[in-house]
């Protein structure tokens, strides 16, 4: 019984994983596109913000929940090969 | 008995060959600099920077040849991330990326963005639910993993049939625009430049497969990133004082709105997004840079993003790659790396738009038409521009000066009167990441072809020989045809480009989706959801974007969509509708969701070699 459990939480962990992550990136880019009209109007670097969210701002914060992703995954991973070999 | 491997670690002296193509590029540049100086001929240069670097890529790619099977389908499993994951950038980005994309920017602006997202999203979802379980199946290619997951041979000689379309698609985009910047600089036909780049490719994919396209490919992705960062550095620095131009070209934007005002350059209103994205034909930019949504409604922005993300994500010459790192967690960390590789280049992007933007408008708005400026002339001569004072008020507006899309990049050095070598140095760039995308293309279709198909009707064939020399004359074959193919007709980068990303979404992402993420998805259900992804697709290209009702204009990405919401459905009906997974199916399944152990298809080879 605890090979599986420990087996389902790691399934359970890496599906939550990857779906908090791919719904947080869709969903700025999403709330950034919808936001746009408002965003324009401040000023953020000398870029209206808007602009700047679309052409660095996600692309740092994508490529921030890629690494940080790879790092929890393999925590999850981590856990399940200890649970296994207790 | 098994000989055994020479080398399962990776190449500790890795970082050193790469230092050094790096500062042999480099001093090439620089000494070609100071040729200049000194009086070479412009042919002279064009051909130094770009035929010795060719040169090198094939020392490379001869210095990595093979004969064994695992080295030749995956690059003998130890490619560090870091080298995957610029070989995957330079794969995604390609030459129709390099060129496509920043003219794309030049013409949309803020609009164009969704393309950049897009494949840094796609990425970050193919590291999330694909890459690292195509990792521990191990399978060389996609149809393969399919087939063995379903342990169908009819899955797999299908896939392999429907990532034709894409991939060709891609294959010919690539060489299409490496060939066409040959010519720009070299005194060569387009057609023997379309034979050459197809000659090349060749010849890297044939000699070591994976092995010598990863080497080479590497060495393609610095040449290309030196080749856009070095213009793009100086232009920044003359322009803004400082070297980072994705950071200062915010500070452009307040004279550039004023030189497109001048220009004539008014807001525009959205149209549809097949009508809205430049074409390859030369056409004036009439949209100002930051107005957004002023090209294409937030609607298609949204639309587009996801299709170029699902496209992304499913491509199968980028998931072919998730084999050739040593484990499943260097492939999730070659992924994030060419998520930052892509992210750069996206963020780059945009800043390169801007400044020839602005260096564009701000000639033509100080000069009388009868008195423009030089490069503009010489952009002219490689038409990739036309100036014509069509009312006759002596001067140039901006719907009078006719710009080509993938001349944008080109536009850069020349715009800022830089040296005729940094204008090459961005053709060779252009033309280094187009050659690693082609290669990869070509070999992604023809080693399936080879493995997939032909050796599964004619009956399996475990010895080494044969099945590499069903890949030798598929790839050759596969060349031949995209070289023919691209003699007799004609393909717009973007279009083709936009096309592959919305089939590969399309046809792959929801069986791959299924297929490793629901135990209880059979084989009724992937095939349904191949062909229902695939069938969407095909109907919207072939009846012209109506689905033949006349009434519902759909562009691509929406049918990509729609074709992938079709698929996902299929795929679920038909599974729960037919007969159960069989249980080899099932402990398949189990067995490619446990992240430790040794890759299936390698455990599985082994078992089957002997213990010898």
């Amino acid at each position: 019984m605890s090979e599986h459990s420990g087996r389902d939480r790691h399934r359970w962990k890496t599906a939550l994983l990857a779906a908090a992550a791919i719904v947080i990136v869709l969903g700025s880019v999403t709330a950034v596109v919808a936001a746009t009209g408002r965003l324009e109007a401040i000023s953020f670097l000398r870029f209206p913000l808007g602009f700047y969210l679309l052409a660095q701002g996600l692309l740092i914060g994508i490529v921030a929940v890629c690494f940080w992703s790879v790092a929890a995954q393999e925590r999850i991973d981590r856990s399940l090969s200890e649970s296994e070999e207790f | 008995m098994k000989a055994p491997s020479r080398l399962r670690q990776s190449n500790p002296h890795l970082g050193a060959y790469y230092g050094i193509t790096t500062s042999a590029v480099v001093s090439l540049v620089v000494c070609l600099a100071m040729f200049e100086q000194l009086g070479w001929t412009q042919l002279w240069l064009a051909e130094a920077l770009i035929l010795v670097p060719l040169l090198l890529y094939l020392v490379i790619a001869t210095g990595a040849r093979t004969l064994d099977v695992r080295d030749f389908f995956a690059s003998g499993r130890r490619v560090p991330p870091v080298y995957n994951g610029a070989v995957l950038a330079a794969i995604l980005i390609g030459g129709a990326g390099f060129f496509g994309y920043t003219g794309t920017l030049f013409f949309l602006g803020f609009d164009g963005l969704a393309i950049g997202l897009a494949w840094t999203t796609g990425l970050l979802v193919a590291g999330l639910l694909f890459v690292p379980y195509l990792r521990k199946a191990g399978a060389y290619t996609l149809p393969a993993f399919l087939g063995q997951r379903f342990r169908s041979r009819s899955i797999r000689v299908c896939a392999s049939l429907l990532q034709l379309p894409p991939t060709a698609l891609l294959l010919a985009a690539e060489i299409k625009v490496a060939a066409l910047m040959a010519v720009i600089f070299l005194p060569i036909s387009y057609q023997l430049a379309v034979a050459a780049i197809a000659l090349i490719i060749t010849f890297i994919a044939l000699i070591g497969g994976m092995r010598s396209l990863t080497w080479s490919a590497t060495a393609q992705f610095i040449v290309g990133a030196i080749g856009l960062a070095v213009p793009l550095i100086i232009v920044s620095v003359l322009l803004t004082n400082l070297p980072a131009p994705q950071l200062t070209y915010g500070e452009m934007f307040a004279p550039l709105a004023r030189s497109e005002t001048i220009a004539g350059v008014a807001p525009s209103v959205p149209q549809q997004l097949a009508t809205a994205l430049p074409s390859e034909q030369l056409k004036p930019s009439t949209k100002p840079f930051l107005q957004p949504f002023g090209a294409v409604s937030q609607i298609d922005f949204l639309t587009l993003f996801l299709c170029l993300t699902l496209g992304t994500a499913a491509l199968p010459s980028l998931l072919v790659r998730s084999g050739v790192t040593s484990s499943i967690a260097d492939q999730r960390r070659s992924v994030a790396w060419a998520a930052l590789f892509v992210a750069l280049f996206a963020a780059s992007a945009p800043a390169l738009a801007t400044f020839v933007r602005l260096l564009m408008f701000q000639d033509i708005a100080q000069a009388p038409a009868n008195a423009l400026p030089a490069w503009l002339n010489d952009l002219n001569l490689h038409r990739l521009l036309l100036a014509k004072d069509a009312n006759g008020d002596g001067t140039i507006e901006a719907s009078e000066l006719f710009i080509a899309r993938d001349g944008i990049a080109l536009a850069l050095p020349m715009a800022a009167k830089l040296p005729f070598v940094c204008t090459v140095l961005v053709a060779a760039g252009g033309i280094a990441v187009a050659l690693a995308a082609a290669a990869s293309h070509l070999f992604t279709l023809a080693g399936s072809l080879a493995d997939d198909v032909v050796l599964r009707l004619i009956g399996p064939r475990s010895e080494m020989l044969p099945r590499l020399m069903a890949a030798w004359v598929a790839i050759a074959a596969t060349a031949l045809s995209a070289a023919v193919f691209l003699a007799l007709a004609n393909i717009d980068l973007m279009q083709a480009g936009l096309t592959a990303f919305a089939l590969a979404g399309a046809t792959f992402f929801p069986v791959l989706l299924l297929a490793i993420w629901w135990r209880r998805c059979t084989s009724l259900g992937a095939m349904l959801a191949l062909g229902l992804g695939f069938g969407a697709m095909a109907l919207e290209i072939g009846f012209g974007g109506s689905f033949g009702s006349g009434m519902v204009h759909l562009t691509t990405v929406v049918a990509a969509l729609i074709g992938a919401t079709l698929g996902l459905i299929g795929g679920i009906v038909g599974s729960l509708i037919g007969p159960p997974s069989s249980a080899a199916e099932e402990v398949y399944f189990e067995e490619l969701r446990d992240p430790g152990g040794e890759a299936l298809y390698d455990r599985a080879q082994r078992r089957s070699t002997g213990p010898g």
